[in-house]
């Protein structure tokens, strides 16, 4: 409405002494109103993520505009890189190609055993995560949050909630995703906890991300308790989020305070983002998988003792040795 | 100074869009200038007929949708930093070069001042003060503005 005024007297805007429309306090008010109900909105209710979604899509366009010239940049880059390097690097490839091999081997033995031994005992069989690859396209926007942005979105297959996985280990777990790129929250990120289980003793526990500092935290374990720096922390598959084991970080301080019942634990996540592009969208599991329950002829007189196969505990990941670094 | 038109405006609005979503890393992005905010408020203040609370406050919901943050919270900031500008849109004009840049920085800590406000009360954590440091890559973005476009003020009489 305003507009319409506007284009109207547009030739004599400098002389316009009395038709400016609404005064631009009365404007802010209404824009301030506008955004604190935007606000509440967005923080509480759910109807925006589609609108969300629709731009997002629609800026695709004028985001591959901005990403051009880092892509070129890094074209001519790999196009100089020296002969001897890539010599270099290529024999590096290959001896790790061979030690993959050699594992991958014993891996399948193991894996038919232990498929067999699952059906022996009647539980299902293990189930290898589907993947998708990505690659990063940018560490996030906005400096307050812990996330990247992916080149995978729902067209490609990618829904919230799956874990994102690189060589090393975990990344972070996608938290919106849109129709040609998806939001990863690193498990650095404060919001973001994780269930994991010492490698050495298997002993579980929850972690959480510390914000800023990029070290993720294990609360309220006691003082007593058997963690050493060092230890390797890994999934435990507990969450039906991430498959059992993937590597998640190294423990590197161990601290006893007199005046706190709990150590605190500080360790850092194993998962290098920066160093490479490539990573790993598992898909979650399927649903039908958590529900699923046997209702054996069990002895009337006991309790009815609700039997879960635990399908997470079945999902070790192979898929590792394949991603390219 | 000539007068100008809205597709102008546009222009340089989308041009400064698309150096706001190009992939900033590492230091980038501690140093990057609010490409929209500064061209944004150089329009404000250059031709508020065309450029006003309204399409600064798009511009900002624009910021909050690219960057995945709370809708409204860039949108409150650069509405508040053009009512400000526009405020004063009078005096402005007649400021010289370094007067105007002195209060183009005030309207830059207040936006910033103001998304820290709202991020701090949506529970996220405080950056520290390394988050005002794209104020001085924004007013170095604002003098290439004056270069590019010529500066906002009227020249006296």
């Amino acid at each position: 409405m305003l507009k319409g005024v506007h284009q109207k007297l547009e030739p004599q805007e400098s002389v316009a002494f009395f038709v400016r429309g609404p005064s631009p306090f009365s404007r802010m008010m209404f824009f301030c109103a506008l955004s604190i109900v935007l606000m509440a909105v967005d923080s509480r209710l759910n109807y925006l993520a589609q609108f969300r979604q629709t731009f997002i899509a629609a800026l695709h366009p004028l985001e591959m505009v901005a990403n051009a010239p880092s892509e070129w940049g890094m074209n001519i880059r790999q196009y100089f890189t020296s002969h001897n390097r890539l010599l270099v690097e290529n024999q590096q490839l290959k001896q790790q190609a061979v030690e993959h091999k050699v594992m991958l081997q014993r891996l399948s033995t193991i894996e038919l055993e232990n498929s067999h031994l699952k059906t022996l005992l009647k539980g299902n069989a293990p189930l290898i995560p589907k993947a998708i690859l990505g690659e990063i396209l940018h560490m996030g926007r906005d400096p307050f949050s812990n996330v990247i942005v992916i080149n995978r979105g729902t067209q490609h297959g990618v829904k919230a909630g799956q874990a994102v996985v690189d060589a090393e280990g975990v990344v972070g777990q996608v938290t919106r995703a849109f129709p040609f790129s998806a939001e990863v929250t690193l498990i650095t990120d404060d919001n973001l906890s994780i269930p994991i289980q010492v490698e050495r003793n298997q002993l579980r526990a929850i972690a959480f991300g510390e914000g800023k500092s990029n070290t993720i935290d294990l609360p309220f374990l006691p003082t007593s308790v058997d963690i050493k720096v060092g230890d390797k922390l890994v999934t435990s598959g507990i969450d039906g989020v991430y498959p059992a084991g993937l590597a998640v970080a190294k423990v590197t301080q161990v601290r006893q305070s007199p005046d706190s019942p709990f150590a605190k634990i500080v360790s850092t996540p194993i998962a290098g983002v920066n160093n490479h592009l490539q990573l790993l969208i598992l898909s979650l599991p399927e649903p039908e998988m958590t529900i699923e329950e046997e209702n054996p002829p069990s002895a009337p007189a006991t309790p009815p003792v609700v039997t879960k196969p635990d399908p997470k505990l079945v999902a070790k990941p192979k898929l590792k040795p394949n991603a390219p670094r | 100074m000539r007068p100008v038109n809205i597709t102008t405006v546009l222009l340089t609005l989308i041009v400064a869009l698309t150096f706001q979503l190009y992939p900033w890393s590492g230091q980038g992005v501690i140093l990057r200038p609010d490409f929209l905010l500064v061209v944004t408020l150089y329009w404000v203040i250059r031709a508020p007929y065309l450029v006003n609370v309204g399409l600064s406050w798009f511009a900002g919901l624009i910021v909050d949708l690219s960057t995945g943050s709370l809708l409204g919270q860039h949108a409150l900031a650069f509405g508040f930093a053009a009512f400000l500008a526009l405020l004063y849109q009078r005096r402005l004009v007649l400021f010289n070069r370094w007067q105007l840049t002195i209060y183009i920085f005030a309207l830059l800590i207040a936006e910033r001042a103001i998304v820290l406000m709202l991020k701090l009360f949506a529970d996220y954590d405080n950056p520290g003060l390394s988050y005002f440091w794209p104020v001085i890559t924004s007013l170095i973005l604002w003098q290439l503005m004056v270069l590019m476009f010529g500066a906002p003020t009227r020249p006296r009489h």
